[in-house]
């Protein structure tokens, strides 16, 4: 065989075989050669300091979704959902028998159900592709804060051997390393009260996160975060979406201090009346 | 001299003619025999876990004072925020006990205008009508700025993380992560009206400058019962904050903050208090809004008194 017919059927198989292994890669593997395109810090680690945002429709529906009329026939095309293609590795979260059942009826009263809809705090790994940005500040040597925009929510990344988590909280404890560019989030400690997306997919409190933040250009981030609970899925699945700087001048993350926009919703039937109150409309609302 | 350097000067300048005008020098003589630390990008280094628990009352109390009803500290006796007046603080802390954490104007008292008292006053005792007339901390919103960072007695942990550029302040109660910018540029536009307004920092010397203005008038200067009198003072979008963090050794950052708000405060005020570096500080989630019940079961308890349901006082 000539040298370039078998250097080209290399390249094919090689290609064919990081497609098979991984179909939705867009970024670097892990392991990969560094790229001198990643910006660095003073001591050699990828820099991911700065405000970046998912973008695309995971919140909504973590698998493959058509779009769809939203909850409210006032609203029309601005509440309604848009399409995606699944987040999921090979499309297929492998609930229990039992909790498809769940999910499903997740998704019918999502309204009730969904913690986002209360401004509750987001969990992992949700917080990172909500509609909103976050930022990353990455200390000299130690921690590492995410800020999302998201009802303040916030967790800093202990770098190194971390104690267990002493509770389980909302945003969980998560402990940082290194592995090559590869910035490797391990996720314990997470309670059951949060979601996955609004469409009711679901885990329980002994829901275990490994996050992968891997730089593939400056203003680029490959995010993959394996998941398991072995109460709610039969083995280990994955979810992979690309992460991007904002790049608009002077971006800041603003306040979505959300509570102040769910008060009424959650305690306005216990006000007392005035007489004085503007009247809501009967918007119709009809889900699914 | 390029835009963002203009800018950071004219702020200084500002901020320095603010400091003449009206405040004490900042406590920023550094210990003797310790070299401060620095980040790997050669700023001040401020960074680790640190607390504000403190055995010094917010204000020197009054007669005229009516602690049972703002700060529910029913002998008046204005106690700081450590084990004396927290049973749920069991540590052995050493607590600084000094007359007033207001130390101008040397009264020890902060010039509060009649007006922001009654409205307090008024807020205060219609907690049951309506969750506004709680402050934005019963609500799970915000302490605000500074009265975040004033003695709250538990939940009372900060951690401070530095890169270039920027100084973030990650609060343990409400679980806010303040994120200040370093870089110069300026205040966001005047339609932002912020619950914790609008922070920009610069160095001056070792000492952290923070200038915030843009706050909305829903929030309040301060949210505590620790913080006695001051307690559910509103503030309006007037309000300007100037903070000054100070690291003076290993163990302690100077933090103090002039307050003024022409609408609310016949002038401006300031306060200064150490924080403590606790390195084993666990800092907990305050998941607060999720769990909150204090303020629908008030609500729901003023709407059965509506009804007529005996108060609890007769139960």
């Amino acid at each position: 065989m000539q040298n370039w017919v078998k250097g080209a059927v290399i390249a094919l198989v090689s290609v064919a075989g990081t497609l098979a292994i991984s179909p939705m890669i867009r970024g670097p593997v892990e392991g990969r050669t560094p790229d001198t395109n990643v910006l660095r810090t003073a001591d050699g680690k990828p820099n991911l300091n700065g405000i970046w945002q998912a973008v695309g429709s995971a919140n909504w529906n973590l698998q493959d979704h058509q779009a769809r009329t939203g909850p409210v026939l006032e609203l029309g095309a601005i509440l309604a959902v848009p399409a995606g293609l699944s987040v999921v590795e090979g499309n297929e979260i492998p609930y229990q028998p039992w909790a498809a059942a769940k999910q499903k009826e997740n998704y019918e009263n999502w309204l009730s159900r969904d913690p986002e809809v209360k401004c509750y705090l987001p969990g992992l790994p949700r917080a990172t592709y909500m509609p909103y940005p976050f930022q990353i500040l990455q200390t000299g040597n130690n921690d590492i804060l995410m800020a999302y925009e998201y009802a303040s929510a916030s967790r800093v990344i202990k770098m190194g051997k971390v104690e267990p988590p002493p509770v389980d909280t909302w945003m969980g404890q998560s402990a940082g390393r290194w592995e090559g560019d590869t910035l490797i989030v391990d996720v314990t400690g997470l309670n059951d009260q949060t979601w996955f997306d609004r469409a009711g997919n679901f885990h329980s409190e002994a829901l275990h996160i490994v996050e992968r933040f891997t730089p593939v250009s400056p203003d680029l981030l490959d995010y993959q975060v394996t998941i398991e609970d072995p109460k709610v899925f039969t083995r280990p699945w994955k979810i992979q979406m690309p992460l991007y700087r904002r790049q608009d001048k002077g971006a800041q993350l603003l306040e979505f201090k959300c509570v102040e926009f769910v008060e009424e919703m959650m305690y306005g039937h216990l006000r007392k009346k005035t007489g004085n109150e503007k009247p809501f409309s009967a918007a119709r609302m009809r889900w699914p | 001299m390029s835009l963002a350097i203009a800018a950071t000067v004219a702020v200084a300048a500002l901020v320095a003619a603010a400091g003449q005008e009206h405040a004490a020098p900042a406590n920023t003589e550094v210990a003797k025999n310790w070299t401060p630390p620095r980040t790997p990008d050669g700023a001040p280094d401020l960074q680790g876990i640190w607390t504000n628990y403190t055995g010094t009352p917010f204000e020197v109390p009054d007669k005229s004072d009516k602690p049972e009803f703002y700060a529910g500290d029913l002998d008046g006796t204005g106690r700081g925020t450590g084990p004396s007046s927290f049973l749920n603080d069991t540590t052995d802390r050493q607590l600084t006990k000094a007359t007033s954490l207001v130390v101008d104007p040397p009264s020890g008292r902060v010039p509060i205008m009649p007006w922001a008292e009654e409205r307090r006053n008024y807020k205060l005792a219609h907690i049951q009508d309506d969750w506004v007339n709680f402050t934005a901390w019963e609500r799970c919103i915000t302490r605000g700025v500074p009265g975040g960072i004033f003695p709250a007695g538990y939940g009372s942990g900060y951690q401070i993380l530095q890169s270039p550029g920027y100084v973030a302040i990650v609060y343990e109660m409400i679980h806010e992560a303040r994120i200040i910018p370093l870089d110069g540029r300026p205040h966001l536009g005047g339609s932002f009206r912020l619950w914790n307004g609008d922070s920009r920092g610069h160095w001056e010397g070792s000492t952290l400058v923070v200038d915030i203005t843009g706050y909305n008038d829903k929030g309040t200067v301060a949210t505590n019962v620790a913080t006695q009198r001051v307690r559910a003072i509103p503030q309006s979008e007037e309000l300007h904050v100037v903070e000054r963090f100070t690291r003076v050794d290993e163990n302690t950052i100077n933090y103090d903050v002039v307050v003024e708000d022409p609408k609310v405060f016949t002038s401006p005020w300031k306060v200064a208090m150490p924080l403590h570096r606790e390195p084993d500080y666990q800092m907990f989630e305050y998941a607060c809004h999720e769990g909150n019940r204090a303020v629908p079961n008030t609500l729901s308890g003023g709407r059965a008194r509506d009804k007529g349901a005996p108060s609890t006082e007769t139960q």
